[in-house]
């Protein structure tokens, strides 16, 4: 009984089919109707969902415990950032030091200047996993950790080419909800089919045990070199995206902190499940924007609510406690939310009900 | 019970929106949490106090209260974006108060220059912040302006002729400020070289022996006052007589408490001090500033206290509660007293030309030395 009740293929592909019609309908009337506030936290959630996934691919599925994301959005901010932005901004951005040529003459559309930003991303993604993936365990986490701070730190140095800690800004506000919408699906997508292929199951089994992989005879080092510059790839895409949001950039918005931030979208999503890192994503983004009201000065009934600055901050920590303490693996574990399981809880739910 | 509870539910909303005055809304978006909450929150309680000081705006003949909506960015600069944001489409704000810092303040500049509702930030001093932007002020004198005064009070006061300058090469601010003072001490013919260092550095033996070959009679420090209180302490004792001198970063108690007597006759820059007669307005508040909060006034409550009053004075001016003819009433500013100094800002620009105060260190206070003008 409980076998037939499986969907077959075909009517999972037609539910994924009109779930992402009725996505992109909904999209289409939010940048129409909503209000320009509920657009920015719309896309800061598709932003975010791409990092959470991209640095899922190689913390939860492949096992690498890397800090170093927020070089790699750092890299992909400046990169699509020095393509796309007007020549006349910088001719007058550039305060102390001018930008050096080839990058004073150009200006892209943004579709080049996302892929150029996620390759060269990528590209540093793949220099940094070939020595320090030599590394197991929290020594690779120290070492990705210290790579992410060196890149700020050139960001800030080198003057002629970031502007240095004066930042960047004017960059055209190309982002908006198809963009930042049609990365997160395509993201998704690719990291999705990667993982429920053959290099997906190599890359659990690395997770799983390196050594038992090894004698299974999968090519540990490259499946992890893989994992990491596609990884890498995603958070380039995110951050050129981030930066043609926000429309101004400088080294301070790339610390560690912000690696902690996607950091806690994804374990609390759950390590090494997808649909749990948008979950986690969309909670942790949507969540911070809510609480807001509990800062502001209020009145319920008789009593004044001073409005407490930092409330909010308290308030989602004991809320993530709470939900870490009931799910110890995170929201989803390590399952994904499909057509199957929507549909068991459903029919549970109904059972539940009729007895 | 059911039915009790849904009646008690629709009373208590309608409670909770009955209280809808007119009032003038006014949008705050600081650093109240995070690493730099402390500037925030100084900058909060200059407002605060200031709503209490003047309360009322007065349009048409009749005084309307005002409202001033408070919102934390974290120091974060998405944040920072999402506040501007959410003051302008949900909460309705005429203008916007802070952020404090540059980062924030380019963020939170760029949607209110897109949404043209005014901006006025209390302290963010990199240039970048109010360059081409029509909506965007700050009460604070900017780093290139610090630049000139500071080598003008140099140049005049001191009577320096040839300045070492120790740079910090890991802070914008540090290196953007040196550049600025040497563009205009060289204008005065001084003569200047660089030595550089790095955020945290605790031995400049170094870098000061070989500064103190050249024989200058000034040492520069446009960083923060950690290292500037031991640049200072091992010149001193490496035998070197000269002047001391440094920027904005200097202004911190630490600067003593590390520094001891190394750090005395140093003179640097700051915004604001109680005792500088700056305006007619300086000496009351710095009487109702002690009243209120049993502390000294410090730059960040100042500056944002005269943010508000710029704002509500081009509220009146304006006679309007538009946004657009807030921004050209606050652009038109003239002689405007603050209590950080008198305002004006030039045409096209959103910058104040302003007085520096000058600190110098005596019996390990920071005393007031002088007050350098444009």
């Amino acid at each position: 009984m409980r076998m037939s009740k499986r969907l077959s293929v075909k009517t999972k592909g037609i539910l994924t089919v009109l779930f992402v019609i009725l996505m992109a309908l909904l999209i289409a009337i939010a940048d129409r109707k909503a209000s320009d506030y509920f657009v920015l936290i719309l896309n800061l959630i598709a932003i975010n969902i791409i990092f959470a996934v991209s640095l899922n691919l190689i913390n939860g599925m492949t096992g690498i415990f890397s800090l170093g994301h927020a070089g790699f959005i750092a890299i992909g901010a400046y990169t699509s950032v020095l393509l796309t932005l007007p020549i006349e901004q910088k001719e007058i951005s550039y305060l102390i030091k001018p930008l050096i040529y080839p990058f004073n003459r150009i200006e892209l559309p943004f579709l080049p200047a996302i892929l150029i930003a996620g390759l060269v991303s990528a590209g540093f993604g793949y220099l940094v996993a070939a020595p320090s993936l030599r590394l197991i365990g929290d020594y690779l986490a120290i070492a990705t950790l210290g790579l992410g701070e060196t890149i700020r730190v050139i960001a800030n140095n080198a003057w002629s080419i970031t502007n240095g800690a004066l930042g960047l800004k004017g960059i055209p506000a190309y982002t908006n909800l198809y963009w930042s919408w049609g990365w997160a699906l395509i993201t998704v997508v690719v990291i999705a089919s990667l993982v429920n292929s053959t290099y997906g199951r190599a890359l659990k089994a690395i997770r799983e045990d390196p050594i038992a992989a090894k004698a299974m005879g999968i090519n540990v080092f490259s499946h992890q070199v893989m994992s990491f510059v596609i990884g890498s790839f995603f958070a380039g895409v995110g951050g050129a995206l981030w930066a043609h949001l926000i429309t101004t950039i400088d080294p301070k918005s790339f610390t560690f902190v912000r690696t902690f931030e996607i950091l806690i979208m994804v374990v609390l999503g759950g390590l090494g499940s997808i649909s749990g890192s948008i979950i986690g994503a969309a909670i942790y983004t949507v969540g911070l924007e809510f609480l807001r009201v509990l800062e502001s000065p209020f009145k319920i009934w008789f009593i004044n609510y001073p409005g407490v600055p930092g409330m909010r901050m308290v308030v989602l920590s004991v809320l993530l406690i709470v939900l870490m303490l009931f799910w110890q693996r995170g929201i989803m574990g390590r399952n994904e939310l499909s057509w199957d399981s929507i549909v068991s809880a459903f029919a549970k739910l109904r059972r539940g009900g009729k007895a | 019970m059911r039915k009790f509870f849904l009646v008690v539910l629709m009373v208590s909303a309608a409670l909770m929106f009955a209280a809808e005055v007119t009032e003038v809304r006014i949008g705050a978006g600081w650093e109240m949490t995070g690493p730099i909450a402390g500037f925030g929150q100084m900058s909060w309680d200059g407002v605060k106090l200031a709503m209490k000081l003047r309360p009322t705006v007065k349009i048409g003949g009749k005084d309307i209260p005002v409202n001033v909506i408070l919102l934390d960015n974290k120091g974060d600069k998405a944040e920072a974006a999402n506040v501007a944001r959410r003051l302008i489409d949900m909460e309705k704000v005429v203008a916007i108060l802070g952020p404090c810092t540059s980062s924030c303040a380019l963020a939170a500049g760029a949607i209110a220059e897109q949404k043209q509702v005014p901006l006025v930030t209390n302290t963010a001093t990199n240039p970048l912040v109010t360059q081409n932007r029509r909506f965007i002020f700050r009460a604070c004198f900017v780093d290139t302006l610090q630049g000139k005064l500071l080598a003008k009070f140099a140049w005049e006061e001191l009577k320096s002729r040839k300045v070492a300058i120790f740079v910090d090469v890991a802070q914008d601010y540090v290196v953007g400020l040196a550049n600025y003072f040497k563009q205009a001490f060289a204008k005065f013919g001084g003569k200047f070289f660089e030595v550089y260092y790095n955020t945290g550095d605790q031995d400049f033996s170094a870098q000061l022996t070989y500064a103190l070959a050249q024989n200058p009679d000034t040492i520069f420090m446009p960083g923060y006052y950690a290292e500037i209180a031991l640049i200072s302490k091992q010149a001193r004792e490496l035998g070197f007589a000269g002047n001391l001198l440094a920027g904005d970063g200097a202004d911190a108690p630490e600067l003593v408490q590390i520094g001891g007597e190394f750090v005395e006759g140093l003179c640097y820059t700051t915004y604001f001090h109680q005792d500088a007669d700056l305006s007619p307005r300086t000496k009351p508040f710095v009487e109702a500033y002690v009243k209120e909060y049993n502390r000294r006034p410090d730059a960040f409550g100042a500056l944002a206290f005269d943010a508000y009053n710029l704002v509500l004075d081009a509220i009146e001016r304006a006679q309007s509660l538009d946004p657009v003819a807030i921004r050209d009433a606050l652009a038109a500013t003239k002689d405007f007293a603050g209590v950080a100094g008198m305002i004006s800002f030039p045409s096209d620009s959103g910058d104040p030309i302003k007085p520096a105060v000058i600190i110098q260190i005596k019996n390990g206070k920071p005393e007031l030395k002088t007050v350098v003008r444009p």
